[in-house]
């Protein structure tokens, strides 16, 4: 575990404390069971943002991707009956298309990842809304699916599916980034592209998989999304959802530059931000409030941990000093 | 045998011509510094060394078989390494990471294909003896010297058993005490048996390291002669000109 998880987690433990001091209930088994299902939620895509984030891009699009996909998925399901395994099956394909897309146009045709995914966002919102003609899209009555709802809004012993799902795909992906030799090639890229370039890494390869990545995690979330709420108002479904994935990595120690973070790490990031809006709900502060706190919070702390690695640098860099001083007088 | 061989080595862009019958031969071991201005061919003779392109006319032999190197891997398998002057680094990685980049050793973990940390540390504290440096390889390069860096750059071409490493301005913008530590690198190299081309401004570097100078000036060869036969002083001729050959 890194410094930076390490001050994470202690972050976290830290503003729980002061909200289960100030109101008990943060503690409580279905508090803490709606939170977690909140966190695996959030988490299955930011996860997806990091690897983007790792490679020094930025994928605003998986708002929007989570409203398309579950108005797809919902409707498929629902209404022409397509089997849940096919459809899902259809849905993850459907992801890596819209990464696959993203990363070609990033790499071959040398866009920006910022104009590609807000284009990207401004079109997947509109196609689910043109596709619905602004109607909400939902499970016809009565309609049940007991496998599905079992893996997507199940709980075993009281720990909701989406957190396990959130586990499993954190566990996958931290042997991914972490264990295998594409993860090196991940980071390598993310902070020289050329230097990766000049040691044999097919770059542009290494670069598309991360959004191919990015939109497969973001097309899971879809469909636990979809079953949470079991109907997909298209205009509103997963609106800023991407800012909350950016918010977690970097709240989880990304670098927006590149070639910087820890896939515990942006778990953490999420984990800290659903507390937070939790803190909102339990101290009473106003909802509106919300995102005030949200950014207030994330401002505090990526400024500390910045001041922190400045303070961390300067001690190395007065001990380099001084180590080399003692050689001179040696010599 | 000698370790490379241009033989009449032309390269010309539309009407420039860049390199113009240039012939030399590299032994093994052997320390070659290789000057010229700004323009005098020097980084064309490289590229086609180190397979970046193919000479318009001419021959590369490696240990005297003629090669036709397409690409710069093709280079590489024959036992070329670039040293490039920083570009081949990653600050955030390891030093033992960056000795292993696009070719890490992987070993079987269930159904996976796992990056070998262990043999990684264990292949680079190796090297860095070879090379008489004190890199550690668990340390991140961008908290590194200069010296360090070249030496971590240095340590991927000894990862492939190169024969030939071509070194692209090892000591530009690097402290004096780092440039001693380079040299060293350098002299490492070739009691190895490793021949090394040393492309360099900085005169100094080259006549304390180098066995043989070449030098090139409009694209043609203008001088190739033993260190000890030469002087700082013939060579800025040859380069400017001044001196028309040697």
């Amino acid at each position: 575990m890194h410094k930076k998880d390490l001050g994470l987690a202690i972050l976290i433990i830290a503003v729980g404390t002061v909200v289960y001091l100030r109101n008990p209930l943060f503690l409580s088994p279905i508090n803490l069971g709606n939170t977690a299902n909140l966190i695996g939620l959030f988490g299955l895509f930011a996860i997806g943002q990091g690897f983007v984030i790792m490679t020094g891009g930025i994928d605003l699009s998986v708002g929007s991707v989570i409203a398309l996909l579950g108005v797809v998925f919902v409707d498929m399901v629902g209404k022409f009956g397509v089997p849940w395994p096919l459809a899902v099956l259809i849905i993850i394909l459907l992801g890596a298309i819209i990464g696959l897309g993203h990363g070609l146009l990033i790499t071959r045709f040398k866009m920006q990842p910022f104009v590609v995914t807000l284009c990207g966002l401004l079109i997947y919102r509109g196609i689910a809304r043109g596709y619905t003609a602004e109607s909400t899209a939902g499970f016809p009555f009565g309609a049940s699916f007991p496998d599905l709802e079992w893996l997507t809004i199940g709980r075993s012993f009281g720990v909701p599916h989406s957190f396990v799902a959130m586990i499993v795909v954190a566990i996958v992906m931290w042997m991914v980034l972490h264990q295998s030799v594409f993860g090196r090639h991940l980071y390598a890229v993310g902070k020289n592209e050329e230097a990766a370039r000049f040691s044999g890494i097919r770059t542009d390869a290494v670069t598309i998989s991360a959004y191919v990545i990015c939109s497969v995690l973001a097309a899971i979330a879809a469909i636990y999304f979809a079953m949470f709420t079991k109907s997909v108002q298209p205009s509103s479904h997963g609106n800023f959802y991407e800012l909350y994935a950016i918010a977690a990595a970097v709240l989880g120690g990304f670098s927006l530059r590149g070639g910087e973070g820890s896939i515990i790490g942006v778990v953490l990031g999420a984990v800290l931000l659903q507390e937070l809006q939790n803190l909102v709900n339990l101290l009473g502060i106003p909802s509106s409030l919300n995102f005030a706190v949200m950014g207030t919070v994330i401002l505090l702390g990526v400024m500390a941990d910045q001041q922190f690695s400045a303070f961390r640098a300067r001690k190395s860099a007065a001990q380099a000093m001084n180590l080399l001083q003692k050689d001179e007088a040696r010599m | 045998m000698s370790v490379l061989e241009l033989k009449n080595i032309s390269k010309n862009y539309g009407a420039i011509q860049a390199l113009n019958g240039v012939s030399l031969t590299v032994e093994p071991g052997e320390v070659v510094g290789l000057m010229g201005d700004n323009g005098a061919g020097k980084s064309t003779l490289v590229k086609v060394i180190a397979g970046n392109f193919a000479p318009s006319s001419g021959e590369v032999l490696i240990s005297g078989q003629t090669v036709n190197f397409h690409k710069p891997l093709d280079a590489q398998r024959a036992g070329i390494e670039v040293v490039y002057q920083d570009l081949a680094i990653c600050n955030n990685l390891s030093a033992a990471s960056n000795v292993f980049l696009g070719r890490e050793p992987t070993r079987q973990f269930g159904p996976f294909q796992i990056v070998d940390y262990k043999h990684m540390q264990n292949r680079a504290v190796e090297l860095f003896a070879r090379l008489k440096s004190e890199t550690r390889p668990r340390d991140l390069v961008k908290r590194m010297s200069g010296g360090q860096r070249q030496a971590v750059a240095i340590a991927r071409a000894l990862l492939t058993d190169a024969r030939i490493v071509l070194m692209d301005e090892p000591t530009a913008a690097i402290s004096v005490r780092q440039v001693a530590e380079v040299l060293n690198l350098i002299r490492q190299l070739s009691e190895q048996g490793i021949a090394v081309v040393l492309i360099s401004h900085r005169m100094p570097d080259v006549f304390e390291v180098a066995d043989k100078v070449i030098v090139l000036r409009r694209g043609q060869l203008v001088a190739s002669k033993n260190a000890s036969d030469s002087s700082p002083e013939e060579v800025t001729g040859l380069i400017t000109g001044a001196i028309e050959a040697a």
